[in-house]
């Protein structure tokens, strides 16, 4: 059975100070610059936390970073050349303040780097971190979230999860770590009434209705299925992508990555895994320049089936969250809204 | 951290044991794992590569040539193609390399017992195929089978692998056909693509499978030609070569549709490519 707690937003930055003790807290925070970003709070008297806007940023880096050791490695003499795992090294940490979609991308990263051989450093990081979520009372302008089933608010996932009813927080439970970081500090929290319960159906209510662009992933998800999609919107999308990587970097779900060494000395360097994308036209080049992917069109191709066929094929789910970010980064006008809504029209483009 | 986590990334170092010089262009070295003294077992099955590190060059997927009857040490053959690869060619025995693997599908061994085999390769590509002609020698189960080999070379001074091709040959259990691209005065052999050997033995489609690896555009032409004789999709078998970074079916690199080849393949049956858009299938 689910537990519902209500937290007075007066007694917010009280509840995540107890937290800090333990936990470095992960939140959305407006910097002087005015963007908001997910950043370790370091200052809960001075930094303003925001849960307001959508962040720019994912909570991926966090658990995937850009650039992260993954061996280093030393060679003094040719007989010489051994390697060393780094040490873990993620403090305890509580991401605030995640909403449904992000949170959801946590989910399917638990899937792509726990389900087979398991990841060591998103283990370590993974296991080490609490969530807690924030539903969604005002989807924002990109965002749609409903057609892809993430959101606005989340089922599971989390371990506590708050919703906005005003002057308070409804606080549900999806874990039991969630659950004993209210019952160490219960003084913060009251048990809630069914009123509250009205009131957050209610948000939710109007959190479904308020969705600014209509999405019919639907369509296009069955249209994939059957292979109905016309070349032309492929190629379409090829022509006026940029190659700039801005939607895989910006996009909480994309995990592809490379491996390079980076030398330190002429005896030692480190191993990095860094962020990668699958548009890049390099990603699949071979020795001698051979490339098996079509530049042309294949590419973005690869990008949208596998988000919306292979990962659908293969884990029951998109891997796309709706969380629109892509659409706002694209300067190309060749995002994945995009994409969906050409293939729903069934047109022929530009040939 | 869990038991099966550590280490996914984080090579072993592997000791050069000895380095032939195959040609101009390729080069066997034969390695094992060292834990102190004592080499350690290694365990693999023919198909399957291991990602090779060179210092400050990164990794390189390369396929394992020796047999798997072979535990305490086990062959690459690594032909020339860049910068890891330069830095490979100046390994002497004793020098050091990292490897992590084996990783990857292996040739489905068992569905060949009591067929007849058919192995085409060009070039490089006859290193995985040595791995599984050398583990069906080694291997009871293979001792009536038929086994025959195509192999193509760009020219007589290209041609690699001539120790084992000659004790293949001298054993009588491996009936051997090479052919060039380009002949030379002294060269008596044939001259032409590998698929012209394929009229000279005449297999018998329905009780043979064949096995194909080397460039795209051979891989192509050897299936083509293959299915035009009758051949069953299942019982051909290739291997692809894919840019690969982690190995292990993550790092989408190699993403061929909805399979990965480091992860799925490399090894497939012309039956699980078809209705895939594959560079080696293109017409
Ligand atoms: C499953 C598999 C088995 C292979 N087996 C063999 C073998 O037995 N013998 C052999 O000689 N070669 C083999 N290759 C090809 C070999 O991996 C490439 O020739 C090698 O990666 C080239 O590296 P380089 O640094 O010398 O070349 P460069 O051109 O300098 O490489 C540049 C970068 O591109 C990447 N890259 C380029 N081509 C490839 C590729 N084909 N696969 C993966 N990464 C690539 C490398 O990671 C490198 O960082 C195999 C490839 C695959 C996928
Ligand atoms: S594809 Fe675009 S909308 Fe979907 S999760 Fe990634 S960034 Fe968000």
């Amino acid at each position: 059975m689910e537990r519902f707690n209500l937290l007075k937003k007066d007694h917010l930055i009280g509840f995540l100070r107890k937290l800090a003790k333990e936990y470095r807290i992960i939140a959305p925070v407006k910097n002087r610059h005015g963007d908001t970003l997910f950043t370790p709070v370091t200052d809960l008297d001075n930094d303003e936390i925001d849960l307001t806007n959508q962040p720019q940023n994912s909570i991926k880096s966090f658990l995937f970073p850009q650039t992260e050791v993954i061996a280093t490695y030393q060679s003094s003499t040719p007989d010489d050349y051994t390697f060393t795992e780094p040490e873990p090294s993620f403090p305890p940490t509580i991401f605030f303040g995640v909403r449904p979609c992000d949170l959801s991308a946590i989910l399917y990263m638990d899937v792509i780097f726990l389900k087979g051989k398991k990841d060591p450093f998103f283990l370590d990081k993974r296991r080490n971190s609490l969530l807690i979520g924030l539903n969604c009372t005002a989807p924002f302008a990109n965002c749609f979230c409903n057609a892809t089933n993430s959101g606005p608010f989340l089922e599971f996932g989390f371990d506590l999860q708050f919703t906005d009813l005003g002057d308070r927080f409804m606080v549900e439970t999806g874990r039991s770590s969630g659950e004993r970081l209210i019952e160490d500090r219960p003084q913060f929290f009251t048990p809630s009434t069914e009123k509250d319960s009205q009131a957050r159906y209610q948000s939710f209510l109007e959190a479904r209705g308020g969705f600014h662009r209509p999405v019919h992933l639907d369509q296009t998800l069955k249209k994939l299925a059957k292979g109905e999609v016309d070349e032309s919107v492929w190629s379409f999308l090829s022509e006026r992508c940029q190659d700039c990587g801005g939607c895989a970097y910006v996009c909480p779900t994309c995990t592809c990555f490379t491996i390079s060494d980076q030398p330190l000395s002429p005896t030692n360097g480190e191993r990095l895994r860094s962020w990668d994308a699958c548009t890049f036209s390099g990603f699949t080049r071979m020795a001698g320049g051979h490339n098996p992917v079509h530049r042309a069109t294949g590419a973005i191709r690869q990008r949208f089936l596998h988000k919306l066929l292979y990962d659908v094929k293969q884990h029951g789910r998109t891997s796309c969250v709706g969380c629109g970010r892509c659409v706002g980064i694209c300067f190309g006008g060749t995002d994945i809204v995009r994409f969906i809504n050409m293939s729903c029209q069934g047109e022929l483009y530009g040939t | 951290m869990e038991h099966n986590a550590a280490g996914l990334y984080l090579p072993k170092t592997a000791k050069v044991q000895s380095v032939i010089e195959e040609n101009s262009q390729i080069k066997t070295f034969a390695l094992s794992l060292s834990m102190g003294a004592q080499p350690t077992v290694f365990r693999f099955q023919p198909g399957q590569f291991v990602m090779v590190s060179m210092p400050h060059c990164g990794e390189a997927p390369i396929s394992i040539a020796s047999s798997n009857s072979r535990t305490d040490s086990f062959d690459l053959s690594v032909r020339l193609a860049g910068r890891l690869t330069s830095a490979m060619h100046s390994l002497q025995p004793g020098d050091s390399v990292g490897i992590r693997g084996p990783f990857g599908r292996p040739f489905p061994l068992d569905k060949l017992v009591g067929t007849d085999l058919l192995f085409i390769a060009g070039g490089i590509g006859l290193a995985p195929l040595r791995s599984v002609i050398l583990s069906c020698l080694a291997d009871p189960r293979f001792s009536d089978n038929r086994i025959t080999l195509l192999y193509g070379s760009r020219s007589p001074a290209d041609i690699a692998f001539c120790t084992d091709l000659a004790a293949w040959e001298k054993s009588g259990r491996v009936d051997c056909h090479l052919t060039v691209d380009h002949g030379t005065p002294d060269w008596k052999g044939s001259v032409g693509l590998v698929t012209s050997l394929l009229d000279t033995v005449a297999p018998n489609p329905t009780r043979t499978k064949a096995l194909v690896c080397g460039p795209g555009l051979m891989i192509r032409a050897v299936l083509a030609e293959l299915t035009c004789l009758g051949f069953d999709p299942n019982d051909i078998i290739t291997t692809l070569e894919r840019h690969m970074k982690c190995g292990v079916g993550v790092c989408r690199h190699c993403h061929l549709d909805d399979k990965l080849v480091c992860r799925d393949g490399p090894v497939f049956t012309l039956a699980e490519l078809q209705g895939h858009e594959v560079m080696e299938l293109a017409t």
